[in-house]
């Protein structure tokens, strides 16, 4: 696994709709910036080497980077892949929609349902959003969220830029009904 | 309690008991922080890597929509210092300490009902300036950028190293982005700090640079 930067970004929310937030809302995210293990290769069949070579690696690495980022136990979860230009968004999934990625984080943060996910193929200095939904549950409409990433130089046509993001609660000042309600 | 600059409250009051309290009775909306740990550039990776990070806060502007003639000297007075604490705060949080920064700078952004005197109200005094420097524990001027911008502009971070700015190897940029930052009637301030170089510097230094004046450029143009 060939990494050329990892990048953290956490945000606090102090006020929101000119009200207090109280304790601060945290949400982070942690990125890392790696050799599309593909690229070069053609269309390459088989994806498997590349994933065992490189998911499960990154999984670990970035698990306790975004945790640490955090601050805070994680309610909410959500991951990313982005695509240099150069691959294919199959390349993406791989690194992400295996257990072997995702595992790591579940462990770590306690969790049981699906990391919701965003995959797409985009220049350096894309803007991404990460969806977050409840680490356990995900229907529990308040945490579901998003966080907004952009990494100016990444990725390059042929990297792969792999994302953790955590929330440390539901949205700041959520305030709808319950699913259940509707129901 | 005595009277200072930094007093957040009107007299019989209690004081704010947390840095986060008094941020949010100033108006900071959010505190972003970035970080970047750089493992490899172009063909190479790096002996050590170099860590670079920015943390930015999102504040109501003070002066929003206020006359040209209004003196900006007591809200500055109020609120530089408590953002270069908070500021400085997250950076040495993020980097391990100040004794690991090497190099430094500030950005301000201020929204599109401010002016770009708001933005550098905030960041140019020394009610900020000395501070940042105090607690990175630098000596050198800040090197900065200032702004006026919509939301999700992009801001480019100067930096240079915190003793001796004029060393080459530390002229250094990084760029952030918030999204919904800064509101027409915010202003982004942001302190940024880097743990070494650029990757891979080789491009000398003053004390290696031959003479250059505009004569190399005879029987040329």
């Amino acid at each position: 696994m060939n990494i050329r930067k990892i990048v953290t970004l956490s945000e606090e929310i102090l006020t929101e709709g000119g009200r207090p937030v109280t304790p601060g809302a945290r949400v982070a995210i942690a990125v890392a910036v790696v050799e599309n293990p593909w690229a070069g290769h053609g269309f390459v069949e088989d994806l498997t080497a590349g994933i065992d070579a490189t998911a499960s690696d990154l999984g670990a690495l970035l698990t306790p980077k975004v945790i640490e980022a955090l601050g805070a136990p994680v309610e909410a979860y959500g991951k990313a892949a982005i695509v240099g230009i150069e691959g294919e968004v199959e390349h993406g999934s791989a690194l992400i929609h295996t257990l072997k990625f995702g595992d790591h984080y579940r462990k770590a943060a306690s969790a049981t349902t699906l990391l919701p996910a965003v995959e797409k193929r985009a220049p350096a200095g894309t803007v991404f959003d990460i969806p977050m939904k409840h680490i356990t549950d995900a229907t529990i409409r308040s945490h579901h969220q998003s966080v907004e990433v952009r990494v100016a130089d990444a990725p390059h046509p042929g990297e792969i830029l792999i994302a953790l993001a955590a929330s440390a609660q539901g949205r700041p000042q959520e305030r709808l009904a319950p699913l259940s309600t509707e129901q | 309690m005595p009277e200072t600059a930094l007093s957040p409250v009107a007299e019989g009051t209690s004081p704010a008991s947390t840095l986060e309290e008094l941020a949010r009775e100033l108006g900071v909306r959010k505190v972003t922080v970035l970080t970047e740990e750089i493992l490899r550039d172009g063909s190479g990776a790096l002996a050590t890597s170099v860590t670079r990070a920015a943390a930015a806060a999102v504040v109501r502007n003070p002066w929003a929509g206020s006359a040209v003639s209004t003196d900006l000297a007591p809200e500055t007075e109020r609120l530089a210092p408590v953002l270069a604490k908070i500021l400085t705060d997250r950076l040495t949080e993020a980097l391990g300490g100040a004794g690991e920064i090497e190099a430094f700078g500030k950005s301000a952004v201020v929204g599109l009902k401010g002016e770009v005197e708001h933005a550098a109200a905030l960041i140019h005094t020394p009610f900020f300036g000395n501070l940042v420097r105090e607690f990175l524990e630098g000596t050198s001027i800040l090197s900065f950028s200032d702004d006026r911008a919509e939301p999700g502009n992009t801001i480019a971070v100067p930096m240079w190293h915190k003793e001796a700015a004029s060393t080459r190897s530390h002229y250094q940029t990084l760029t952030l982005s918030l999204s919904d930052a800064p509101h027409p009637n915010e202003i982004v301030v942001v302190a940024a700090a880097s743990t070494g170089s650029r990757p891979h510097p080789r491009i000398g230094d003053r004390t290696t640079d031959r003479p250059v004046t505009a004569e190399i450029l005879e029987g040329i143009l």
